[in-house]
């Protein structure tokens, strides 16, 4: 019997993990991560830009199976958005992956991420 | 995930024995009888419960099998010991002694106690989870009444020096209560050389039945224990209610099996634990928590550097294993007994035991112990680099507020 904390959608970016990993080459790509001690998660987001554009988004997590899926699902929506102001879509997230709401903070780490790399884009094209 | 299902939470409960199974079904087959009653049919029942508790008796050692009290489960022993023994005491002191690694059976009923107005000491074991004498020695007070220590810790399997600690309570006059649920079976148990008032068993850890435990209260001299139900009196007047035949005679049966196995099975099972080990160990970044040697044969605990607790149960989902990740806890909380080791949240978020039994094999060790390299190997490649000491990395420029430590 399947733990039914987990969606199906969970499972799937769990188990596939799409875009996971750092770049093989680096050179090009900006990064940010965010932690958060309680829980333990730490994740780190790669940005490549093209223009002012997010062109290739990928991630590293070291954190429970809904920050991972959310980590998968967050870099596909992120990449052709402005690296100006990049928008995390929480609400869709939470709906998409059916995330508790005892795990709503793990996505805020998420989203402390996406900025960090955003700042670190705009802050080396600068 | 895949592969067939694997059983290695042996510590939290086992499979039933069938020749357990085959003595409970001929027992509820058999005609009514209520060991109470003085007919037939209840001295037919009661000669079941008799035997029964003989062979509990003889497993641990205790001389006179009336010493044996039957109860639901080792909770209840505990129960029972921890508050039964702590108010029948009362009035020379209201004062209890116990580490902090002891099962919530335990520490739950200390809390009671503490609400009632007793102070409890809770000792800090040391980092591979053992509490020295000593240590046990310095909490002690003019009103302490009540030692209460595990054997064989439940979520690391170290094993407690308690022959030491009874000595150093029964010279004092202390009440020393031995939770040994964890134990039976797997380590000789020698009531007597403890020097154990108490000690509480449980069937269902060595493939008896849930649902029957038992509390051993030394005759002489006997403890004052204050019981938790009333009713018929029965079980000496400390556990009063109808005595469950067909459980209690699973009870007697598993452990009269597992005093048979006790010159085998101990080694066959430390056997495998170390097997698993061997395996496990052969992954960077892995801690064994607890004694490396002073240990039940049975269990084994391992953190994981680098990875998640609930995304390694969930990688695992096709194993039966215990973990201290919040997740996996009633209390939400990562595992208290590895942070009273030292170990930090992420380790003890990221932590296994695994729990062998009878009928844990070698190929079986060998395929769970592949499952784990494989899951753990999968979890650290999708994470953030591990910082290994006396390794440089490079940092990833972050803007200030917005590093580590800076997420909500």
């Amino acid at each position: 019997m399947s733990d039914p904390r987990y969606s199906a959608e969970v499972r799937r970016l769990f188990a596939a993990t799409p875009g996971a990993g750092a770049p093989a080459d680096p050179a090009g790509w900006c990064s940010g991560e965010a932690h958060e001690p309680i829980s333990g998660t730490h994740v780190r987001l790669h940005f490549r830009v093209t223009g002012a554009t997010i062109a290739e988004a990928r991630w590293e997590v070291r954190g429970c199976p809904h920050t991972i899926a959310a980590a998968a699902l967050a870099t596909a929506t992120l990449r052709g958005q402005p690296v100006e102001s990049p928008r995390l879509e929480i609400a869709t997230i939470v709906t998409t992956l059916a995330v508790p709401p005892e795990k709503l903070g793990r996505l805020f780490v998420i989203e402390d991420a996406v900025r960090a790399a955003a700042l670190h884009c705009r802050a080396g094209s600068a | 995930m895949s592969g067939t299902f694997l059983y290695f939470d042996e510590a939290a409960t086992t499979a039933v024995d069938p020749r357990v199974a085959t003595a409970m079904a001929e027992c509820l087959a058999a005609p009514p009888g209520n060991p109470s009653a003085t007919h037939a049919a209840g001295r037919a029942a009661r000669e079941r419960v008799e035997r029964a508790r003989a062979e509990v008796a003889t497993l641990i050692g205790a001389s006179d099998p009336q010493a044996i009290v039957f109860t639901s489960g080792a909770t209840e022993s505990d129960n029972l010991a921890v508050l039964g023994a702590a108010r029948g005491a009362a009035e020379r002191g209201r004062h209890v002694v116990v580490p902090r690694t002891e099962h919530r059976a335990v520490l739950d009923a200390c809390a009671r106690l503490e609400r009632e107005g007793w102070r409890v000491t809770y000792v800090r074991p040391d980092r591979d989870g053992l509490v020295a004498p000593d240590a046990i020695v310095a909490a002690l007070r003019p009103d302490t009444t009540l030692v209460a220590t595990m054997l064989v810790n439940n979520e690391i399997g170290v094993v407690q020096d308690v022959a030491a600690i009874g000595r150093v309570c029964r010279e004092r006059g202390i009440l020393f209560h031995v939770d040994a649920a964890q134990a039976a079976g797997r380590v000789p148990i020698d009531v007597e050389a403890i020097g154990a008032d108490l000690l509480a068993l449980s069937a269902h850890k060595i493939h008896g039945p849930a649902g029957v435990g038992a509390l051993y209260v030394r005759r002489s001299p006997r403890p004052a224990l204050v019981p938790l139900q009333f009713g018929g009196g029965q079980e000496g007047g400390l556990r009063s209610g109808t005595v469950p035949v067909h459980q209690v005679v699973g009870m007697g049966e598993a452990y009269r099996l597992a005093r048979e196995a006790l010159h085998e099975e101990p080694a066959r099972l430390a056997g495998l634990r170390d097997a698993l080990w061997r395996r496990l160990s052969t992954l960077d970044g892995v801690h064994l928590n607890g004694h490396p040697s002073q240990r039940a044969p049975h269990l084994l605990n391992v953190s994981f550097e680098g990875v998640d607790g609930e995304s390694l149960l969930l990688d695992l989902e096709d194993v039966a294993v215990a973990s201290g990740a919040a997740c996996s806890s009633a209390t939400r909380e990562p595992s208290y007994v590895l942070r009273a080791l030292g170990r930090d949240d992420a380790l003890a978020q990221a932590s296994l035991r695994f729990g062998m039994g009878r009928f844990t094999t070698t190929a079986q060790v060998a395929d769970v112990a592949q499952r784990v390299a494989r899951a753990v190997g999968r979890l650290r490649a999708v994470a953030p680099a591990r910082v290994v000491p006396g390794v440089s990395t490079r940092p990833v420029p972050t803007p200030a507020g917005s590093g580590p430590g800076g997420g909500r």
